[in-house]
């Protein structure tokens, strides 16, 4: 914009933006959580074909997955107060934050319950057989044989989806919330230097994606833990 | 002890199970014998219902459902009183071999850690593993991991337990030692329903066999009444192919 390249703007400006990483994380955070929470409850529907449940999360993903998160977040900050509106509750001058954080779990939800849907598929019958035969209930099958098989089958899935989702954060800006993108943006206006800002931005999603890749990989490891090695390189 | 009644079956329009009739005592050991297809397994997993009936009563020990109307509960009521051993084993693979076998004392039977890792281990002793106690089953070979299976089923000490062919997966050379954990434990009085190919051990181990064919309980009996005098002609026209007569040793 104008003045020169400046290298030294690109150190300069990472301690400031790094000092609004905690906001992208907690966005993350929740946003993953949640989302995993609400992925296997609406993965059950198509799982267990429950009528009418079953088509409505049907709808649900294939229009979480059809459009861009930009527009959802647009919907979710527009809309959201008017649908709440019509009870009576006002929540328009509600913190952008949690519209953020309603539209990255609802968006997560469903990438999540794709996958646990075809990771709980995936877990052999037999298992739920033997479970039974010794008396478990179904619930007990699933949180203690079915689920945390499936999860392993999930986990990779899940970890990238995360991380794209991390990605996705910086989106938050758009409807007003002072994250790492938002301070970059403000740090821009002030010194009049774009490109350096971007780079630091960059360097810091870039190396945070690093650090979750190897955790990620690491959990990993722990998870496959009760697989043979040949059976791990399949 | 058990008393099926007029159990029936159908999977679609095929009859699987035409209305059968069981009496299992305490401390028998049935081998139910037949052809593929004759409803042998089926009839054994309708005892637990892993396998709905469409008609007839299940009485085990002093449960007693009528097939139309056991509600879940009911179900895991009498599962309670079963056990099974499985053709592919069905071990829970993210268990190691001791959870394997801790999992239905302490979640079903709630028994606390220590006695049921105690049982756990006395079990394994019998099935000869208690040095693979903290493996996986991925790292067994099948005969080990079925004998695993046996262990998990006896553990919960049951008023029965329901063995699907337990060595038809296996590698010839690894039938024999399942085969003798449960000659082994034939011996402590244990209640068995046996369905098998194995004609010998199905001899040798029963008191009494059981041979089913096309859906209908065909002919029991002791087993030398089945294997040396058998009187219907279906059942000594698949014992001829099965048993090797001795015209032909010389």
């Amino acid at each position: 914009m104008g003045s020169s390249f400046e290298p030294s703007l690109i150190v300069e400006s990472i301690p400031k933006l790094l000092s609004y990483l905690h906001i992208t994380i907690e966005i993350l955070a929740l946003s993953v959580g949640l989302g995993l929470l609400l992925g296997i409850l609406i993965a059950m529907p198509r799982l267990y074909h429950i009528p009418i449940l079953k088509e409505i999360v049907t709808v649900y993903i294939s229009f979480i997955r059809g459009t861009p998160i930009l527009i959802q977040l647009f919907l979710v900050f527009y809309g959201l107060p008017v649908v709440v509106g019509l009870f009576g509750i006002d929540i328009t001058r509600m913190d952008p934050f949690y519209f953020v954080i309603v539209t990255y779990t609802l968006s997560n939800a469903a990438a999540f319950s794709e996958i646990f849907r075809g990771a709980i598929t995936s877990v052999d019958y037999g298992q739920t057989e033997a479970a039974y035969s010794i008396g478990l209930t179904p619930l007990q099958n699933f949180y203690r044989i079915v689920f945390p098989q499936a999860f392993r089958v999930a986990f990779p899935n899940i970890a990238n989806a995360s991380i794209s989702s991390l990605k996705d954060t910086s989106l938050a800006f758009s409807i007003g919330v002072m994250d790492m993108m938002g301070r970059g943006e403000t740090l821009i206006s002030a010194t009049m230097h774009a490109v350096e800002i971007y780079i630091s931005l960059a360097i810091i999603y870039y190396v945070i994606v690093l650090i979750f890749e190897r955790l990620f990989k690491w959990i990993e490891r722990y998870l496959n833990r009760y697989l043979v090695k040949d059976e791990l390189s399949l | 002890m058990i008393q099926l009644s007029n159990i029936q079956k159908s999977f679609g329009k095929t009859e699987v199970l035409k209305g059968i009739d069981l009496q299992v005592n305490k401390g028998d050991i049935v081998s139910i014998l037949g052809p593929s297809g004759s409803g042998k397994t089926t009839l054994l997993r309708c005892i637990n219902f892993l396998e709905k009936a469409n008609e007839g009563t299940i009485k085990v020990d002093n449960i007693a459902l009528d097939v139309k109307t056991a509600s879940k509960k009911e179900i895991t009521e009498l599962r309670k009183k079963t056990a099974m051993v499985f053709q592919n084993y069905n071990l829970f693979q993210h268990k190691t071999v001791l959870q394997n076998i801790t999992e239905g004392l302490m979640i079903v039977q709630k028994k606390s850690e220590k006695e049921a890792i105690e049982i756990a281990k006395t079990m394994l002793t019998k099935v000869s593993l208690e040095h693979k106690a903290n493996n996986y089953p991925s790292a067994l070979s099948g005969g080990q991991q079925q004998r695993v299976g046996i262990a998990r089923a006896l553990a919960l000490n049951p008023e029965v337990i329901l063995f699907d062919e337990p060595t038809s997966a296996l590698d010839p050379e690894l039938v024999g030692e399942v085969l003798d954990v449960i000659q082994k434990i034939a011996k402590e009085g244990i209640t068995m329903i046996i369905v098998t190919h194995e004609m010998n051990f199905a001899r040798d181990i029963s008191n009494r066999v059981v041979f089913m064919d096309g859906g209908v309980v065909v002919e029991e009996g002791t087993p030398s009444e089945i294997f040396n005098n058998p009187k219907s002609d279906r059942t000594k026209q698949f014992l001829r192919r099965l048993v090797p007569e001795f015209t032909y040793e010389i």
